[in-house]
């Protein structure tokens, strides 16, 4: 057993395959980088739908947070991936495929607009009305209410909730090994099926996860929390 | 309707087969979960020379990604610990460990939110710090928290679906086995993507309904 | 085609509001003239705050008309007679003519309080950068509250905050000032430097609709009180008459019961 510890706290492995192992790293950082841009947008309209005087549009805001809020990110990755590029072969009589990162980015990009959009609709609920009438007295339409009342202190106080989003959604990147993206756990997996020892690769690759993780998150909640401070004392 | 009938509905045994799992592995996780944090809690405010690993502990298993953790429990424990020896233990174990760490902040949050002035009137009618805990502390936690403890619920059934990987035999796994058969993947994929979210969803509603119920009750808030 | 010259500042015509099953303005008219100051006094719950809504359409009237110089503001009337409802656009062109005063401030706290005053001057009125900070400086100036303007709002006082209200208003350049119980979330020791600041404009010769329930301001400031009973004028004139010699017995019984 000490011969075990030995080799799990022996990293001199994980270090050797650093270049391959960092270059899968950088596959999670695109992953996140494009997912997030997806779900900002999906979930912002979402959160515009669900605050909107139109009955059927706040119905139709409901049913989207609701059905990917719900869905577990594995799911929804092969979903995705293998009924997704189905439905719409069907639809225009062609055979469609997702490259693994297509399915990647979409999955976790719905999945995580159904979070962002209730961290956004809280944030703009939070805005007292006695505020936007104060805008709309002005003579502010909906635009501008929205844009320079609205928005700036919703962004302020939602952003340690959607920090935390953020970083569900970059630990939820590493499932996406699960459907052939090259990333640090599938590059994990590979060299582990060539060398035979999974010990030190399997810890090296939790430990980094785990440092970069948590450095990333507090860095954020302090940020954030200094940024909300400036305004309401 | 052909196809869902021959795919789906005629497979039900199968799929609930793999439900039952995901219950029974979701459910010892939680209990498991629930248990072990309240543990890392009290050790993190109370066990001065322990507080430093708890919350070591903690951050560890908050930030480590479920599929990294549960990789490294099916692989690495084994070997250093010689347990666990099943792919299903291994399973809920790494579950437990993630949502522990959860768990273990909702109960510290809670327990430092009740007042100095309780734990004082429990002292000032002579109850020991023991049973001020279990008869004034606690009950008044887990009303407070009960709603974040179901929230992690649903967080435990939607990373139980990646035990599939390592051949737990849950929902996941099992509609995954029907695809591999059939090749049929349009019907048995959505049939089990909207068996989980629509049981997550019930969950979470009556996650809601008991914050609400709590909060009529008790005048607290969350 | 409504001349300006010859008709009232604000007329409010047979306003009708009504939420759901509550009928809380019942025909409601009155006219205020350019540069007079109209008190609106009543109990609680009569339909004060749901009049002065009205007249800035932040609650639509269920019917009636309210005109500023003459012309509506909810509906359109052709040459030929037709009639078309505004949009919410062409409403909130009418609503920069009424700056409106609100019992809980309002102010934006991610602004600065120049910031508060300077928003609406450029991004709705469209004026340049320069000339809007001017125009705010002294606005901030007719309420005293120049040394604050880098100030944000949490940091002020609610009498403070309140004059800043007004400033956020009077820099729209409205036609008319409303001012829903500007005083009456203030600690007694604040309202006074907010109703001077009140007179002070009423001096001026700014035309208001003010509600209260400062008798006193009321008395002194208005050249006409308005008591509203059950969404109804119940009694109206000069604070002299209305104030001193009633004619309907629920306005002296009302006024009876505030001097106790
Ligand atoms: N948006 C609304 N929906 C339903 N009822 C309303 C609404 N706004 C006001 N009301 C009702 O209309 C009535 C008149 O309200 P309003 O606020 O105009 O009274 P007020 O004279 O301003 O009273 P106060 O002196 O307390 O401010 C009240 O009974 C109130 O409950
Ligand atoms: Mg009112």
């Amino acid at each position: 057993m000490s011969e075990n510890l030995r080799q799990m706290l022996d990293l001199g492995l994980f270090w050797e395959y650093r270049s391959i192992l960092l270059a899968g790293l950088a596959f999670n950082f695109y992953v996140f980088a494009a997912s997030a841009s997806a779900a900002i947008v999906l979930g912002f309209l979402a959160a515009l739908a669900r605050v909107n005087p139109l009955r059927p549009l706040r119905w139709l805001g409901a049913v989207h947070v609701e059905t990917f809020r719900n869905a577990p990110d594995y799911v929804m990755l092969v979903w995705v991936h293998f009924v997704m590029p189905l439905l719409i072969g069907q639809a225009i009589g062609m055979r469609v495929t997702f490259a693994p990162f297509v399915s990647a980015v979409i999955a976790l990009g719905l999945v995580y607009s159904g979070y962002l959009a209730e961290t956004f609709r809280t944030g703009m609920q939070a805005v007292p009305r006695g505020q936007i009438e104060a805008a709309r007295a002005c003579g502010m339409g909906g635009v501008l209410v929205m844009r320079r009342i609205i928005l700036p202190q919703a962004v302020r106080m939602m952003l340690p909730e959607a920090m935390n989003n953020f970083v569900s959604l970059f630990k939820a990147t590493t499932i996406v090994s699960l459907i052939t993206v090259p990333d640090l756990m599938y590059r994990v997996q590979m060299v582990t099926q060539q060398e035979m020892r999974p010990l030190p690769l399997y810890t090296g690759a939790a430990l980094t996860y785990f440092v970069l993780i948590w450095a990333v998150a507090a860095l954020a909640r302090a940020g954030s929390e200094r940024w909300r401070r400036k305004i309401w004392a | 309707m052909g196809n869902w009938e021959r795919l789906v509905w005629n497979q039900r045994n199968v799929l609930l087969d793999g439900f039952l799992v995901t219950l029974e592995i979701c459910a010892i996780a939680f209990a498991v979960a629930v248990a072990a944090g309240l543990g890392l809690a009290l050790l993190r405010l109370y066990v001065r020379p322990l507080r430093w690993p708890a919350i070591m502990w903690i951050e560890y298993c908050r930030a480590t990604p479920i599929y990294v953790q549960l990789m490294w429990v099916n692989y690495v424990w084994p070997e250093i610990l010689g347990w666990p020896t099943t792919f299903y233990t291994a399973g809920w174990v790494a579950l437990a460990l993630q949502s522990s760490g959860y768990l273990a902040e909702t109960f510290r949050t809670g327990i430092e939110n009740i007042g100095r002035g309780q734990r004082e009137a429990a002292y000032a009618v002579g109850m020991s710090p023991l049973l001020t805990f279990r008869r004034i502390i606690l009950p008044q936690v887990l009303v407070t928290i009960a709603p974040s403890i179901v929230t992690q619920f649903t967080v435990i059934v939607k990373s139980s679906t990646l035990v599939s990987v390592i051949t737990v035999q849950d929902l996941m796994f099992q509609s995954q086995r029907l695809v591999n058969v059939w090749f049929e993947p349009i019907e048995i994929l959505t049939a089990t993507a909207a068996i989980y979210i629509l049981f997550i969803f019930a969950v979470s509603a009556a996650g809601k309904a008991l914050a609400d119920r709590l909060r009529l009750r008790y005048g607290l808030g969350t | 085609m409504a001349d300006p010259a010859g008709a009232p500042c604000v007329e409010v015509v047979d306003l009708h509001k009504r939420f759901g099953a509550l009928e809380v303005l019942r025909g409601v008219s009155f006219a205020v003239d350019r540069g007079s100051v109209v008190s609106i006094i009543g109990a609680s719950g009569s339909g004060k705050s749901t009049l002065l809504r009205c007249i800035n359409y932040l609650e639509q009237p269920t019917s009636g008309e309210v005109r500023i110089d003459g012309e509506p503001i909810g509906i359109e009337r052709r040459a030929d007679g037709s009639e078309r409802r505004r949009s919410m656009r062409e409403i909130g062109r009418f609503r920069r003519d009424l700056g409106m005063v609100f019992q809980q401030f309002n102010l934006w706290p991610h602004l600065t309080v120049l910031g508060n005053v300077v928003e609406a001057p450029i991004r709705v009125r469209g004026l340049p950068r320069r000339q809007a900070m001017e125009l705010a400086r002294a606005c901030l100036e007719r309420v005293q509250l120049s040394e604050k303007s880098s100030e944000y709002p949490a940091r002020l006082s609610g009498g403070q905050q309140q004059r800043v209200a007004i400033a956020r208003a009077l820099a729209m350049q409205p036609k008319v000032m409303l001012f829903d119980e500007a005083t009456s979330s203030l600690d007694p020791e604040l309202t006074g430097e907010v109703l001077e600041v009140m007179r002070g404009l009423a001096v001026d010769g700014t035309t208001m609709i003010v509600v209260t329930h400062e008798m006193g301001f009321a008395r002194e400031v208005s050249d006409r009180v308005i008591f509203l009973h059950g969404g109804l004028i119940e009694e109206e004139g000069p604070p002299a008459q209305v104030f001193g010699t009633p004619r309907s017995e629920r306005c002296r019984q009302f006024l009876a019961k505030l001097l106790h």
